[in-house]
């Protein structure tokens, strides 16, 4: 289902560089490839491995690697001169399947690169990008860092945790939500900058998290 | 062929110092005797240079040079010690206590750390952090290493021990900023691997401390003997840290040709046999109604000597043990050969796999699970019995004419073990029932009691000096049977184990121009018997 930015019903939830000041669509943006529903295989293998995906729907018991992810891991491999290389996207990979990166992805991933586990723990849990536990299905990763906090990220980030009625990192009761703060999204220009799954919600004010949540709640990212 | 220089010349604070070409500045100041501190380099691992604390003034760079990564380059000025680099090590050294926990009085590391030591010598007298320190807590990483992880300077020699020495990577950082820390794979710990101990030694804190050491003495009252371990025929240089005397723990002593900086866990962990306390600790002469009487060591050897004139020309049946040393094996045949020639034979312990050190190939825990095998067959002493040590010695317990047992515990023996022989003289360390049934027996010391010898698995002879005092009236092997050699034969007593070593070089060839200088600390290879008709 490919996304219409026009049915929703508050400005700018897009992808970043989304100013509404050029008149080009995402599919020109980023190419036709990483619009609308992303194949599970991933494309082209330039992005099998290059984009993390962060899926509403994720089970933390699918098994790693099996059918078109297998696919899109085998891709990954063919970019890279090493498997060591490999090991960021096939974090990357893992956690899209799974939500996270748990203990078990790290030591299926460590022995499919044939590096050690200890080696792989120690690199997912240098990036915060990796969620080493599970999160809900939706990721609310506001920005407080300095653009976004001088626009009132803060109060954005309160108003999230009350609709979502949530305390910073945890799960919501449905299953739903968690809400964390996130140092700078890149997104300096457009603040309050919210990152939910793989989506950028620019220009977020307190006033329209409501609507972003109840959003969610209905149709999905 | 390239003519260019092999070596450069540059100055280290002040001092003019030659060294090859690609040498790092810290090790070019090693040469002259400048320490310039550090914790991440370490001579047998790649050097990160993410310490910080190597930082040196080089003249006409723009910024402090890391010394360990630095190469040497002619004309080079060098300042480890001035304004720039004492205050970079001050402002560095700060930043290394803003978590550090100071509890070095509880700290087993306190002594010998390297935090402790540079602080004092050029760190700031007061901390000026205010803020509530990060707490890690400890982690029990398996096997005998305990880390706390707030003391950590996070040098990461460890992991890199792990991974570029003994091949196995199971340790890393995990996290990231101030919350980094060693850490396994989880539940996975360093069980299974042979060589983690070493990460102990090299941890420049007390990061990483030893369980079989944890609280059990203060660095600063150990005494340290260097020694050879005695776990194997790899014969890895050590140290004997001692303390009422009893050997505390067993650390490697550097020495490129055998173990460079390293050594096993088994040979580490090997030690509480030497402290054992069921010692013989007088000479026993068997008395006729069968009882042992304490004698004094004249005596005995006097009531020996008698019995074996009268025997002589009945053959001697000797079992050693090949964790006595040259010296003592030496002498041993001395008087086999004295008392009318006759069989020697040993028996030894023997692993079914060698476990090699992958990141220094030259280092395994051998076969020969003990330390003189090759000594003993340099001495034409040949191997008997079973893997483990037992069988082998039906023809020495037929035999009716002279028996002697050196160091082997007979544990296979049972009482009447000897009782055939006209003479069974039994020369030991620790009590044994196979020793029951002796006519004689005389108390030995451990190689960790005695100054000695040991050849190791490729024809090392080492040498050892004593770390403990050997408990009652037991002396070392070779003088109590170079004594009785002595009367036999009219040579002189050995007073020393140099003397004792030097007529086994005479004896010897083998050993030939060997001596206890040239041996020094670090050993010299004997010429084993092909060597010897090659050259």
């Amino acid at each position: 289902m490919s996304h219409d930015v026009g049915k929703v019903p508050f400005k700018n939830p897009g992808w970043a560089g989304n100013t509404g000041e050029f008149d080009l669509t995402e599919a020109q943006v980023r190419g036709d490839d990483f619009v609308g529903e992303r194949p599970k295989h991933g494309g082209h293998a330039s992005g099998a491995g290059t984009l993390p995906y962060m899926l509403a729907d994720k089970s933390p018991e699918a098994p790693l690697f099996e059918g078109e992810y297998k696919q899109r891991f085998d891709k990954i491999l063919t970019r890279y001169p090493t498997k060591r290389a490999a090991l960021l996207p096939a974090l990357a990979l893992a956690q899209e399947i799974r939500g996270h990166v748990s203990p078990e992805s790290m030591d299926r991933v460590a022995e499919l690169l044939e590096l050690s586990p200890a080696y792989v723990r120690g690199v997912a849990t240098f990036y915060t990008m990796y969620n080493k536990a599970p999160v809900g299905r939706y990721l609310v990763q506001v920005c407080t860092n300095i653009s976004c906090n001088l626009c009132g990220a803060d109060e954005v980030l309160a108003t999230f945790l009350r609709y979502t009625d949530t305390e910073i990192g945890e799960t919501s009761e449905d299953g739903n939500f968690m809400v964390v703060e996130a140092e700078c999204l890149a997104a300096c220009g457009f603040p309050t900058c919210v990152q939910i799954n793989s989506r950028y919600y620019e220009n977020v004010t307190p006033a329209e998290v409501q609507k972003i949540v109840e959003h969610l709640k209905a149709q999905g990212d | 062929m390239s003519t260019a220089p092999t070596t450069v010349t540059l100055t280290i604070d002040g001092q003019t110092v030659t060294v090859p070409k690609g040498m790092t500045i810290l090790e070019a100041a090693k040469t002259i005797g400048t320490k310039v501190p550090h914790y991440c380099y370490h001579p047998g691992l790649t050097s990160p240079a993410m310490c910080r604390l190597c930082l040196v003034e080089v003249e006409g760079a723009p910024k402090p040079q890391p010394s360990c990564v630095t190469t040497v380059a002619d004309g080079q000025v060098v300042k480890t010690e001035s304004d720039k680099a004492l205050g970079n090590r001050r402002g560095v050294l700060e930043f290394y206590l803003v978590n550090h926990p100071l509890d070095c009085p509880i700290c087993d590391m306190s002594g010998e750390c390297d935090l402790q030591n540079y602080v004092h010598e050029e760190g700031r007298e007061h901390g000026r952090g205010a803020e509530p320190k990060r707490v890690f807590g400890r982690d029990d990483f398996g096997g005998d290493v305990l880390f706390y992880g707030d003391r950590c300077v996070m040098c990461t020699r460890c992991v890199r021990f792990m991974s570029e020495v003994e091949k196995d990577e199971r340790l890393t950082v995990v996290e990231r900023g101030n919350r980094s820390v060693i850490d396994t794979f989880f539940e996975e710990g360093l069980e299974g691997t042979h060589w983690h101990g070493n990460i102990v030694d090299i941890c420049p804190v007390g990061a990483l401390v030893s369980k079989d050491f944890l609280h059990k003495a203060r660095a600063w009252d150990l005494a340290h003997t260097p020694s050879v371990c005695a776990s194997c025929s790899q014969g890895c240089n050590v140290d004997l840290h001692t303390r009422d005397n009893g050997v505390q723990r067993v650390k490697p002593r550097e020495n490129l040709d055998v173990n460079g900086w390293w050594m096993c866990d088994h040979g580490r962990h090997d030690y509480e046999w030497m402290n054992r306390g069921d010692r013989i600790e007088a000479p026993l002469v068997r008395q006729a109604d069968g009882s042992a009487r304490a004698v004094a060591w004249k005596d005995a050897l006097g009531a020996l000597l008698a019995r074996s004139r009268e025997l002589e020309g009945r053959g001697v049946k000797a079992v050693v043990s090949p964790r006595a040393s040259n010296e003592d094996l030496g002498a041993l045949a001395e008087l086999v050969g004295a008392l009318g020639g006759g069989e020697i034979v040993y028996r030894s312990e023997r692993a079914a796999e060698e476990i090699v050190l992958e990141g220094f190939p030259t280092l395994a825990r051998r076969k020969d699970l003990a330390p003189n095998v090759k000594g003993a067959q340099l001495l034409g002493i040949h191997r008997v019995g079973s893997d483990d040590a037992t069988g082998g010695l039906d023809a020495v317990r037929a035999h009716d004419g002279i028996v002697v047992v050196l160091g082997d515990a007979l544990e296979d023996a049972d009482e009447r073990f000897g009782s055939s022989a006209a003479l069974y003289v039994y020369i030991g360390t620790h009590a044994a029932e196979g020793a029951k049934s002796a006519h004689f027996v005389l108390p030995v010391t451990t190689h960790a009691e005695q100054e000695g010898t040991f050849t190791n698995h490729e024809g090392r002879v080492q040498r050892f000096w004593p770390a403990l005092t050997p408990p009652g009236m037991a002396r070392p092997a070779w003088l109590v049977l170079g004594a009785l050699v002595a009367e036999l034969s009219g040579e002189p007593v050995p007073r020393t184990a140099a003397e004792a070593f030097a007529a086994l070089a005479e004896a010897v060839p083998a050993f030939g121009g060997l001596d206890y200088g040239t041996l020094g600390a670090r050993g010299a290879v004997a010429q084993l018997p092909a060597a010897a008709t090659r050259g």
